[in-house]
């Protein structure tokens, strides 16, 4: 497929690094030099400076035959206004935007944006897979609350493999959810579960209990 | 004879890319010269850069020939000094990336382009590809600036 | 007429004070209430603080029973949502936003977005001018 990521923040970034891993054709626009040179000089010359939202522009880097446009900049009338202009002027088939203001979800869908992401599962699953050892990935922030849905890794060398969730000290404020095996075999996180190595953890808990999850879950 | 002996100017693997300027012709004599003492190897390699409003395997049948013609002419420059050179047509984005990793691929010694003079906004400019050579090279490089008329 | 003007700068405030003084009920909204400086001392309509890309600011402003909904900060992209947002989530009636961009503006146009290009105009205001058909 043929993407084009408007926007080269973090987000953009690891979006791009994923899908080109992928195999996708990607470009990049975004606005500031330097987070261009930057692109460039991490993920090959990918990335061109520019307005995303202007016609000449998109044009420039061959919307018209694109398959997919994601705006991920930091604001949300950049994002929208970028997908509407990649829809109505290019035909492009599926736009996405990434939106910080959760409100404007049915807004941005109303107005012809295919997908509008506040706490995207798309985007987060494309930064896990950058960050496959990372402990402790946030898959979901729960809106207006201090929640947020993590996942834990259970990696063979932890001196909690093989331990029963009643010998582990979850904090209580957190909740474990969901063990997931390898090959996606999924169990309960019953008090006499046993993690296993290769297991995935998902859990709800406040942000101020994440270190402390962590820990429980894998030991200091 | 400017490269005598006493020079340490010895190259095993040459690349010359070439743009179709006059002063390829000259880069490409240069080459011989400098690879002749050592009977090394000379590509000469052309990139076609495709704008993204294409994909970047697509055949462009105008590029492709002037491409294959600048490769041949060159080609013929390298036979008059006696010397077989291998040319290349290579395709993708920019030319500059391109060159660097044909550099690296052939595992060359040396990078020996032509520089034309050219201005942007009233200014001189060596445009994009030169620069990001001289950044990224593996290997040494030596610009021919011919003299502007 | 009750109308809702978002920017307060030289334009936004201007405005205000034309529609303001015809006797018209007029609320303008800025997220920075620095902005209001630029209001005239006689100003006699309401200055409000607020995004105006947050429909919550616009329902405070009273968007819901607006006839009439201009937008003039110095976002193109800013204008174009909230412009969207007056038109389509709210249905006021009159929605008029300013666009810098000729090819944006020609698009939203198209779209059935009214919008003015202050380039677009100003260039061909400038031209006629040297041109001495004015």
């Amino acid at each position: 497929m043929y993407i084009v990521i408007v926007g080269g923040g973090r987000v953009g970034y690891y979006l791009t690094k994923a899908l080109l891993d992928e195999g996708h054709e990607v470009v990049v626009v975004e606005k500031n030099a330097a987070v261009c040179t930057a692109i460039n000089e991490e993920l090959g010359s990918i990335c061109v400076r520019g307005d995303g939202c202007e016609a000449t522009m998109l044009a420039e880097i061959g919307t018209g035959r694109a398959d997919m446009l994601m705006a991920v900049t930091g604001d949300d009338e950049d994002n929208l206004i970028a997908c509407q202009v990649a829809k109505y002027k290019f035909n492009v088939r599926r736009t996405i935007a990434r939106i910080r203001n959760p409100k404007n979800e049915a807004l941005f869908k109303k107005l012809g944006v295919d997908v509008a992401i506040s706490t995207t599962n798309i985007i987060l699953e494309h930064i896990e897979e950058e960050v496959p050892t990372h402990p402790l990935t946030h898959l979901m922030a729960i809106e207006g609350e201090r929640l947020a849905v993590v996942e834990v890794k259970i990696t063979p060398e932890l001196a909690t493999v093989g331990k029963p969730i009643k010998q582990l000290s979850v904090p209580p404020e957190a909740r474990l959810i969901l063990i997931i095996g390898a090959n996606d075999k999924y169990r309960m996180p019953t008090p006499n579960a046993a993690l296993k190595a290769g297991d995935r953890i998902i859990a709800l808990t406040p942000h101020e209990k994440e270190a402390e999850l962590r820990i429980a879950l894998r030991g200091a | 004879m400017l490269f005598a002996s006493e020079t340490n100017m010895e190259f095993h693997r040459i690349l010359v890319p070439v743009a179709g300027s006059p002063a390829d012709d000259e880069a490409v004599r240069l080459a011989c010269r400098l690879a002749r003492k050592e009977k090394g190897k000379i590509w000469a390699v052309y990139v076609i850069a495709v704008t993204r409003t294409l994909p970047v395997d697509a055949a462009i049948e105008s590029e492709i020939k002037k491409a294959e013609e600048i490769l041949d002419h060159v080609e013929t420059v390298a036979e008059d000094q006696d010397y077989e050179m291998e040319t290349d047509l290579l395709q993708s984005r920019e030319a500059g990336p391109t060159i660097v990793d044909e550099a690296v691929e052939r595992g060359v010694d040396l990078i020996l382009m032509a520089v034309t003079y050219k201005q942007r906004f009233g200014q001189f400019s060596l445009g994009n590809v030169v620069p990001y050579v001289l950044k990224n090279a593996p290997c040494s490089v030596i610009l021919y600036h011919q003299h502007r008329e | 007429m009750k109308v809702i003007i978002v920017g307060c700068g030289r334009v936004g405030a201007h405005l205000a004070g034309l529609l303001d003084a015809e006797g018209h009920e007029v609320t303008i909204l800025d997220n920075d209430a620095y902005s209001f400086r630029r209001l005239s001392p006689t100003f006699g309509g309401t200055a409000q603080l607020g995004n105006g890309i947050d429909q919550e600011a616009l329902k405070r402003a009273g968007i819901e029973t607006a006839d009439a909904f201009v937008v003039v900060t110095q976002g193109d992209n800013r204008n174009i949502m909230a412009a969207q947002i007056a038109k389509y989530i709210f249905n006021v009636p009159r929605v008029v936003c300013r666009i810098y961009d000729p090819l944006r503006q020609e698009l939203y146009q198209a779209l059935g977005l009214e919008s003015i290009c202050p380039t677009v105009v100003f260039a061909d205001m400038l031209k006629e001018k040297l041109l001495g058909k004015v």
